[in-house]
């Protein structure tokens, strides 16, 4: 299967704190790969790496086979990132953000009402779209938010911890989202998320990472039988020698 | 719609639709200046009516045939109170308790001076209880009235003495014999207009133009600097800089965004003050009826021309200097007390070339205002209007250069992580501190 991402030997430095340590994992094309870890493991930074925010200090990182650095504005074409605590325009409704993000990738294929029509069914907010974002809860502005990131349909989906402070309501419909896009659309994501059973219940692979360095990467069974684990948090444990 | 007017067209709204902008930028000033223009007016008309009404107090010493004759002009013209006292002290004493402004003294000997063709004495006392304007304006008040009755003694004894004479003559041409009139040329044309009328005229339209320009800078400035913190307060920055469009493009929507409603909160500006002039000095009619279109003073196409170009330049380099300090901030007040230092340079030039021109300055401040780039915005617009275009240009190549320069530091620093990374907090300079 083509490898949708390659990272190899990723170092990243930020003054005297390395946040990145020779990282090295695969994502293939279709699949969803979640990068698990604790706070400060390196699981942003290396998606802002992949997202074109951030330069490495070292190491080589391509995304369908453009090198993020020097090809970053064809790998911007491909990729759609959704931050994490990522927020919306205030003042905007909900429709009027989705149309300025449209906006930037109407292309043949798709055009930008096709991609706002996507977006409605996609996020479910139905006539709360015409209000304004400031009006939002917090579990709304995020399904607004992953609706956008999704609605143009991108080669490569970036979401960094897609449910991170929402209630179990919100990060079940967010969670049901992006499972039912990845295989109806065959759209590729790189996710990150502390929360392990998340990433067994969405992810077709995952990589363990902590202190910046990749520990394990395969998938959830496989790492389950390696280190004789009945679930990805006691793999987690095992394999930084924590537990 | 290219990506530039989609971002262009989003700062718009964003920020138009922000209430501290709408309300502080666009409608304080259509507000505030009426308002303060009224009340200048309504004090000002106060005070023309007080001085008007009040009375004024005579303590007549004379007593004589003249100074009744004098008294009664004034109580024909005025409403005078008089004040019987033994001396001129238990007068003055009376006055101070009393309401009047100010006392006309009309001094022993007056009518005895008056009836042998002598100087009649008087003094006038203005009583200051307040320092009003009303106060000081009175004892002009009095004077006036009795230079008007010595004129017209006068007209009347040179008519009895040219009677006398038999001479033909007009009593007021004998009092008077030479006139002149004073007419002003500028450009070439003759305008029947008082240079020193002229003169004010210019100076007004020379301290509104660079006002105007510091205000839209500082607005720009202030524009620029919280489109740039919203962005990162509502943390929409990461997401806008995986968008598929360059980061010139999205500076550039941001510099577009900041300018039209920057120009939007000029506007607001100018028809407010405009306001505030007509109605500040409606009680000064020969302010407001001449204007600088009349007498051929206004600005020439290519005044106009220049002008905009140095406006813009001016808007751009300020925008773009507020937008690469905003990007160290994490959230709009942080951003708009970093760049509010940004408005030191700007108003300084402005609050000195408004009372006074370069050349008069120490050489030393001549130079140091001549390095700041904003000095030249101003003195840029002062010299469109005057028509001097060479000196226009040359502003204009200056900040033109230094507009350059800031844009490519505001591209530099869009392009790099550090619009990501930067952070500009007292925990940072703490550690530089430390470490140093």
């Amino acid at each position: 299967m083509e490898a949708a991402i390659k990272v190899e030997d990723l170092v990243k430095n930020f003054g005297n704190i390395l946040a990145l340590d020779e990282a090295s994992f695969t994502v293939r094309d279709r699949e969803v790969f979640g990068l698990i870890g604790p706070n400060g493991a390196g699981k942003t930074t290396a998606l802002r790496i992949l997202g074109t925010l951030l330069k490495p200090t070292s190491g080589h990182v391509e995304v369908f086979d453009l090198d993020v650095v020097k090809e970053a504005d064809s790998v911007r074409e491909m990729i759609s990132y959704l931050p994490e605590e990522a927020g919306a325009y205030q003042n905007l409704s909900g429709y009027e953000y989705l149309r300025f993000m449209a906006g930037f990738y109407s292309n043949a294929a798709m055009n930008t009402e096709d991609m706002i029509s996507e977006a409605e069914k996609l996020s479910g907010l139905g006539d709360r779209l015409d209000d304004r974002v400031k009006g939002y809860s917090k579990g709304m502005k995020r399904r607004l938010l992953l609706a956008r990131a999704l609605m143009m349909r991108p080669k490569l989906a970036i979401l960094d911890e897609p449910t991170s402070g929402l209630d179990v309501v919100h990060s079940y419909h967010i969670r049901q989202m992006i499972k039912d896009y990845a295989d109806s659309k065959g759209v590729t994501v790189l996710l990150s998320s502390h929360n392990m059973l998340e990433v067994e219940f969405l992810c077709h692979r995952v990589a363990l990472i902590h202190e910046g360095k990749v520990l394990a990467e395969g998938s959830p069974e496989e790492l389950k039988d390696r280190y004789g684990a009945e679930n990805l948090e006691q793999v987690f444990m095992e394999a930084t020698k924590l537990g | 719609m290219g990506d530039l007017t989609t971002i262009t067209v989003k700062e718009v709204k964003e920020l138009i639709r922000d209430p501290k902008i709408l309300i502080g930028v666009v409608l304080m000033p259509l507000i505030m200046f009426p308002i303060m223009g009224s009340a200048i007016s309504i004090s000002q008309k106060s005070v023309v009516e007080a001085m008007i009404s009040a009375s004024f107090a005579v303590y007549n010493e004379d007593g004589g045939q003249a100074a009744f004759e004098l008294l009664d002009y004034l109580r024909d013209n005025h409403e005078i109170t008089a004040i019987e006292a033994a001396s001129l002290e238990d007068a003055l004493r009376i006055f101070i308790d009393s309401e009047a402004m100010t006392m006309l003294y009309i001094e022993e000997g007056y009518s005895e001076n008056v009836s042998q063709g002598l100087r009649g004495r008087m003094k006038i006392y203005a009583n200051l209880k307040s320092m009003t304007i009303a106060e000081t304006g009175s004892s002009d008040t009095v004077g006036r009235l009795i230079s008007l009755y010595s004129y017209g003694r006068s007209i009347d004894w040179i008519e009895s003495l040219l009677s006398e004479a038999d001479d033909p003559s007009k009593p007021e041409v004998v009092r008077s014999p030479l006139t002149y009139q004073v007419a002003s040329i500028i450009k070439g044309n003759v305008i029947e207009v008082n240079p020193s009328m002229l003169f004010n005229l210019i100076m007004t339209q020379s301290v509104m133009l660079p006002i105007m320009v510091m205000v839209m800078l500082m607005f720009a400035i202030q524009m620029a600097a919280t489109s740039i913190a919203l962005e990162k307060e509502q943390k929409t920055l990461e997401t806008l800089m995986t968008l598929p469009v360059s980061r010139l493009t999205i500076l550039s929507g941001k510099l577009a965004g900041s300018i039209v409603v920057a120009i939007a909160g000029a506007i607001a500006y100018m028809i407010g003050f405009g306001y505030y002039m007509t109605s500040a000095l409606s009680f000064a009619p020969e302010m407001t009826s001449m204007s600088t279109g009349d007498v051929s003073l206004g600005l020439q196409p290519l005044g106009v021309v220049l002008l905009g170009v140095n406006i813009f330049m001016t808007l751009v380099s300020g925008l773009a200097l507020a937008i690469s300090l905003a990007v160290f901030t994490d959230n709009v007040r942080s951003a708009q007390s970093l760049t509010g230092f940004l408005t030191l340079p700007v108003i300084v030039p402005a609050i000195i070339l408004m009372f006074t021109d370069l050349s008069m300055l120490p050489p030393t401040v001549k130079w140091i205002l001549l390095l700041i780039p904003y000095t030249h915005s101003i003195i840029a617009s002062k010299a469109a209007f005057l028509g001097n275009y060479g000196v226009v240009i040359s502003s204009i190549l200056y900040i033109g250069a230094f507009t350059i320069a800031v844009l490519y530091l505001a591209a530099r620093i869009f392009s790099t992580e550090r619009i990501i990374t930067a952070r500009f907090t007292t925990l940072n300079l703490k550690r530089l501190l430390r470490r140093e």
